[in-house]
């Protein structure tokens, strides 16, 4: 007779909750903690993907938010300057793909400013791994899911931002 | 050729000439120089050149309260028409009521504010001098370049001296938006002991990417000598380099981030073919 069906829904939650939380030791194993991000995606592309990846089960680093808005134009680059200095280690900005967003060409702006931001976030040292951009994530959950896992992947390799903030305030840097 | 005089005298001719009906320009003061707005040629006497003060914010500050007629000149180092320009094309100044009188910056000078472009498109005084390249002084390069833990840990250690006296953003002559983003706590936060540098400085510095004309009013200003100009560097030159664009230098063109790719392109960026009907895409 087949074991009982209580049984096999506690092994897989089992299962599953050492999965999860083997990731979480993963994470944190070299820093304490994981990576924080905050992904801004626009409504009518990345956060459809970002949905589907859901939906499907698709392997995705922990401890990100999205936050969806209209378009990838809609985020000032000031909402990410102001995360990084929040202790936000990343902050992704998916919007549509180049041709397609409806707010006519509204993401080439985006992508624009955000090259800029780059530079200067490079410049200061924060280091331009740590904002994605990606216009061309519609729909395509894969893509949403594979795109974040190398971000993070990148992430993990960077310190995390507070030492930024740390070296600001004790006199690491004398000398 | 003695720049002093040949400033006065321009100034004079542009006085005399009725080209405008003041001059605003330095004047000996006490032990130091202070501006002033010369309206009568006699006064020019007392009109100096030295040292670099930046006049483009006290230009648009004072022809708010001038009358609407009024024609200003305006004794203009490079980076000075710079800002004019930009201002013009912000509709913050109106490009009829202003008069520039160019002078041109000393090798020292240039050498000082690391300035690609120490001369303004027409020069009335001085001799003009080649710009100096940023990326080639060393000083600046570890501030640009290497190592990006080093990097990090160097601004870091500028930055951290900073005690928000907003002498930065109020001699800087394109900073005039009211109301100022560095004032709102929900930004840059308010009342915090030690303050919180990466927004206020990055925000500041991020506002003024493709408006900033190099002139150095920032750091000049800095009590704590913080090179605030050096934030920008990299800003202007991948602007230069991605769509040849230089702030100040045209009056017509408007910055790249204005526009989409249609319009200015980016070497780097294809947009894709996109059809409008099932039809052609058959």
């Amino acid at each position: 007779m087949a074991r009982c069906w209580r049984n096999r829904f506690r092994d897989a939650w089992c299962d599953m909750s050492n999965r999860v939380s083997n990731e979480i030791k993963g994470n944190t194993k070299k820093t304490g903690r994981g990576p924080k991000a905050i992904i801004f995606a626009c409504r009518w592309c990345a956060l459809i993907g970002a949905d589907g990846a859901g939906k499907n089960r698709v392997q995705l680093p922990l401890n990100f938010r999205v936050i969806p808005v209209e378009c990838a134009a809609r985020v000032e680059p000031d909402s990410i300057i102001r995360a990084f200095s929040y202790g936000i280690d990343g902050v992704g900005v998916l919007g549509c793909h180049l041709g397609g967003c409806r707010y006519h060409n509204a993401n080439h702006r985006a992508l624009k400013r955000l090259d800029l931001l780059r530079k200067l976030l490079d410049t200061v040292g924060i280091g331009s791994g740590r904002l994605l951009t990606s216009f061309g994530t519609a729909h395509e959950y894969h893509q949403f899911a594979a795109i974040l896992n190398e971000f993070f992947q990148g992430l993990r390799e960077f310190p995390p931002i507070d030492e930024w903030a740390r070296a600001q305030m004790t006199d690491a840097g004398k000398g | 050729m003695n720049i002093r005089e040949d400033a006065r005298r321009a100034a004079r001719k542009v006085l005399e000439q009725g080209k405008a009906q003041g001059v605003l320009g330095l004047r000996e003061a006490g032990d130091g120089v202070s501006p002033h707005l010369f309206e009568d040629p006699g006064d020019i006497d007392s009109l100096v050149v030295e040292p670099k003060w930046l006049l483009a914010k006290l230009a648009t500050g004072i022809l708010k309260d001038l009358p609407d007629d009024y024609r200003l000149a305006v004794m203009c180092r490079g980076c000075d028409e710079r800002a004019i320009v930009e201002l013009i094309k912000r509709n913050q100044l109106d490009g009829a009521k202003i008069h520039v009188i160019g002078l041109a910056c000393s090798q020292e000078q240039a050498r000082a504010c690391l300035c690609t472009r120490p001369y303004p498109s027409e020069v009335a005084a001085g001799d003009v001098v080649e710009g100096v390249d940023p990326f080639q002084d060393e000083r600046a390069r570890t501030f640009l370049e290497g190592d990006q833990r080093e990097r990090m840990i160097r601004w870091a250690t500028e930055l951290k001296r900073c005690v928000k006296c907003y002498g930065c953003r109020n001699s800087c002559p394109i900073c005039v938006c009211v109301p100022c983003k560095l004032e709102d706590d929900l930004w840059v936060g308010r009342g915090e002991i030690p303050a919180d540098l990466i927004s206020f400085h990055l925000i500041r510095a991020f506002h003024l990417s493709d408006t900033c004309v190099a002139c150095g009013a920032c750091q000049d200003a800095c009590p704590e000598n913080i090179p605030l100009m050096l934030l920008q560097i990299s800003m202007r030159a991948f602007l230069m380099q991605e769509y040849g664009y230089e702030a100040g230098t045209d009056r017509e063109r408007r910055s790249p981030m204005l526009s989409d790719l249609t319009k200015e392109p980016s070497p780097g960026y294809e947009i894709p073919g996109w059809v409008d009907s099932l039809k052609d895409s058959v």
